[in-house]
């Protein structure tokens, strides 16, 4: 992989790579993900693991 | 006089009567009302009416047609009048699917994928790259040509509109969809891929090679996802073979060494053959006493050595092959995963869809295989990043893995570790009684295991004495939008279950439409999936048969989507809030299921029911469907229906809750399930915690699941966890830049940091 460095620096405009499950299997990044399912990832909620929640 | 005429590109050209003539002639003959000279006698009557209009102008085409259709119904040809209008709109309709196709193919050349939710259809396909592109501008054409000439029409309305969705439907008259691939008959004396031939593999490296490669060659047979249902079962033959062969040439090296000596390495070779054959063992992983001992004697009858140097030096000859058996295996794994994570297939548009079962093999090179297949995934790729392929499925069994005391638990207990880490293995559980019904200890094939995103096939209405997972998959699968049916009753059930039926009637029978298209293809047409014997019976048939009576093995399947949305629209609520509307949403998929059953039994087919993946159907249904109805609460107001019997994904509940709901779905959902739950990072991490969630999914019956929780990675630095606005190992945000110096620090710490060029 090669970055672009500036005064001895590296890292800039390289973002974070977020890994999500989609249908059952991973995408690499969500930037390939569709906006339907780009929105149902942003509305999940967690499970709490209590039993009468 | 009219002279001439414009087309309707806005080219001017002569008039021709005479082609005015041939056409109406068609319609005629079309219906058998007229004959040549009725034809120039209708075109006399157009000109006439043309040049009354017109005088001296030229008349456009859509003007000469709507004169042809009048002095047609003059005439008194009504019904070759009534053609001449249907073969009006049917070519309308085909210049509108030509222009749309162009303005298709146009936004794939010239419109970023980043902004293009069209080419973000498919999550695995790169529409940037020129491949990826032309990969979807043959769907784009493919699609416009089958959806003119191949679906009937109210099939076609039904999947323009929205009522239902074909899946995959750029390949409907191509192929089927997937295939459980059995290695061990496949690596048996070798094979072809389609375009060279290769042997039967003699070690762990080239098996390991050769499943990825298997698996390639057939993602350019079917446009599904593609699997090894016996992972561990056909790599443990590799890792036999390649400990045979340590084993032999440990024992040279090592009586070299004793006995100061060059040796024949074939000698040894023959005496380990020897030693197999008279102990009836072979030189294996496992306890072997009966080899070991022939072993002993086969040394000194041959050697000037005693029995115990024989002992010592076949104790370290045994420790050191299993040492290079364990270090090659997990060399293999490491390059199958990175195979599948970079190889091609599709011209280079994407990595093949590949999945691997595993998990219940319960010898030693079974579970050194497993053992060695999680800590590549755990591993990741070249610089720490998640592995995206394959996607690895555990076979949770009892007395194999899930009980502390089963042979396999070590595993098993390993794989919830790598899976808090990096979110695979999913977990399929063999005991779910309707799983469980088809099991038969010591035969691989009776375990249940799955594809792609989900999909499932063990039933077989066909060959009731197959009903195995092997070599058997999809043909193709049909959604439809429940919700909308729920919509269009206003709330009344037996209006639903009215239009639920007739929808399932009209799904069965294009499912049916596109088998026979499927049906009348060649053995030709996939040298590996049916030329190699890849698919169930397809090597009792020579290359130019067809594949009607081989592909009766493999399933029909009807899927939907919105179980939620649907409740809701009809009563209200959905089934995460209320009992009641769980015991609706039995009926409903309950319901669905029975018709599937009942349509197999009647055509001795398998219809199955399908909890559909729905990747790019999430949104389009509700795009229709907000334009339809507005955005209804809770049924329409969001950017997606809530997939297959889901609790909706907004909706607060506990894991334990939502597992115990859903799970009698995949009961129901006979042709692929899943049931996820959502972990925060820390929870995820707990491998106690997350445990308990795999053994409540297997408590309640789930067929297959899997744990979500959030994982991150900075390039930069290389951290791999949860990243909120700031990485915890370096510090930057996103986008920003850190020093060198910074760099090197980190690297001190942490020595797999990725490595760039030019600067470390």
């Amino acid at each position: 992989m090669t970055i672009k460095t500036t005064n001895e620096k590296m890292g800039q405009g390289v973002g974070f790579e977020r890994i999500r499950r989609i249908t059952g299997y991973l995408v690499g990044t969500m930037d390939k993900w569709n906006d339907a399912k780009r929105a149902e990832e942003r509305d999940r909620v967690k499970h709490s693991l209590k039993k009468d929640a | 006089m009219i002279q001439s005429i414009i087309k309707r590109d806005g080219r001017v050209v002569l008039y021709d009567q005479n082609k005015i003539a041939a056409a109406i002639l068609k319609a005629l003959e079309a219906v058998q009302e007229g004959n040549a000279m009725d034809a120039a006698r209708v075109a006399n009557d157009v000109q006439r009416e043309l040049e009354g209009k017109f005088l001296d102008n030229s008349p456009n085409i859509e003007a000469i047609q709507d004169a042809v259709e009048r002095q047609l119904m003059n005439h008194g040809f009504s019904a070759a009048a009534k053609a001449y209008i249907l073969y009006r709109a049917n070519r309308t309709r085909a210049r509108e699917a030509n222009t749309k196709l162009m303005k298709t193919i146009d936004e794939i050349t010239n419109i970023d994928a980043r902004i293009s939710d069209m080419k973000r259809d498919n999550a695995n396909i790169d529409g940037n790259t020129a491949m990826g592109s032309m990969l979807q501008i043959g769907a784009a054409g493919a699609k416009a040509y089958n959806e003119m000439y191949l679906l009937r029409p109210e099939h076609a309305k039904a999947y323009r509109e929205g009522d239902i969705h074909i899946h995959d439907f750029d390949f409907y008259s191509l192929t089927t969809t997937c295939c459980q691939t059995d290695i061990t008959k496949l690596f048996k004396d070798g094979f072809s891929t389609g375009h060279g031939y290769l042997r039967e593999p003699q070690s762990i490296q080239s098996y390991a090679a050769l499943a990825a490669i298997a698996i390639q060659s057939n993602q350019n047979d079917q446009h599904g996802g593609q699997s090894i249902p016996n992972f561990d079962y056909g790599m443990a033959e590799g890792v036999a073979k390649t400990y045979r062969k340590a084993f032999g040439r440990r024992l040279r090296d090592a009586l070299e060494d004793l006995l100061d000596t060059d040796l024949e390495q074939d000698a040894l070779f023959a005496l380990v053959a020897r030693a197999e054959a008279v102990s009836g063992e072979k030189a294996r992983l496992e306890n072997t006493p009966a080899f070991d001992d022939a072993i002993i004697r086969e040394l000194m009858a041959e050697y000037p050595i005693n029995r115990a140097n024989a002992e010592k030096l076949l104790k370290k000859v045994k420790e050191r092959s299993f040492r290079k058996t364990d270090r090659d295996t997990k060399q293999a794994m490491e390059g199958f995963v990175h195979n599948l994570n970079t190889m091609h297939s599709r011209a280079g548009a994407q990595t093949p869809f590949s999945s691997i079962n595993y998990g219940t093999d319960t010898s030693a090179e079974g579970r050194m295989v497993i053992k060695n297949i999680l800590l590549a995934l755990d591993a990741g790729l070249g610089h720490g990043e998640t592995c995206i392929f394959p996607i690895h499925i555990f076979k949770v069994k009892e007395g194999v893995n899930y009980n502390e005391t089963d042979p396999n638990y070590d595993l098993f207990r390993l794989s919830c570790k790598v899976s808090a880490r990096r979110l695979f293995p999913n977990y399929t559980f063999l005991d779910a009684p309707y799983n469980l019904q088809y099991y038969v200890p010591g035969r691989p094939e009776t375990e249940v295991s799955t594809m792609g995103c989900r999909t499932r096939v063990m039933g077989n209405v066909y060959d009731p004495t197959r009903e195995i997972s092997f070599s058997r998959g999809n043909l193709s699968f049909t959604s439809i939008n429940l919700p909308r049916l729920a919509i269009e009753s206003n709330g009344d059930e037996k209006v639903f279950f009215e239009k639920l039926l007739s929808m399932l009637e009209l799904v069965a029978q294009q499912l049916l439409d596109r088998f026979e298209i499927q049906a009348s293809k060649h053995v030709y047409n996939y040298p590996f999936l049916m030329g190699q014997g890849v698919w169930l019976d397809a090597d009792k048939l020579s290359p130019n048969d067809t594949l009607r009576d081989v592909l009766k093995h493999g399933t029909l399947s009807i899927g939907f989507i919105g179980l939620a949305e649907t409740l809701t629209a009809l009563y209200g609520q959905h089934h995460g809030q209320s009992e009641e509307m769980q015991e609706k949403g039995k009926q409903i998929l309950g319901f669905m299921r029975k018709f599937c059953d009942d349509k197999s039994k009647e055509l001795k087919m398998n219809f199955t029911l399908l909890g559909t993946p729905a990747e790019g159907l999430s949104g389009r249904f509700i795009r229709m469907d907000q334009k339809r109805y507005g955005k209804l609460p809770g049924i329409t107001d969001r950017e997606y229906y809530t997939n297959s019997f889901h609790i909706p994904v907004w909706f607060p509940i506990s894991a334990y809750d939502k597992i115990r709901l859903e799970a009698p779905y995949h009961a129901l959902c006979n042709a692929g399930h899943i049931s996820y739950v959502e972990l925060d990072g820390d929870t995820a991490h707990n491998v106690e915690a997350f445990e308990s969630i795999v053994r409540c999914m297997h408590d309640f019956g789930i067929g297959y699941g899997s744990i979500n929780h959030p994982v991150d990675r900075d390039p930069i630095c290389g951290y791999v966890g949860i990243i909120g606005d700031v990485c915890p190992r370096c510090g930057r945000r996103e986008g920003e830049e850190i020093p060198f110096e910074r760099a090197e620090e980190l690297r001190r710490k942490y020595p797999n940091m990725p490595a760039f060029q030019g600067i470390n």
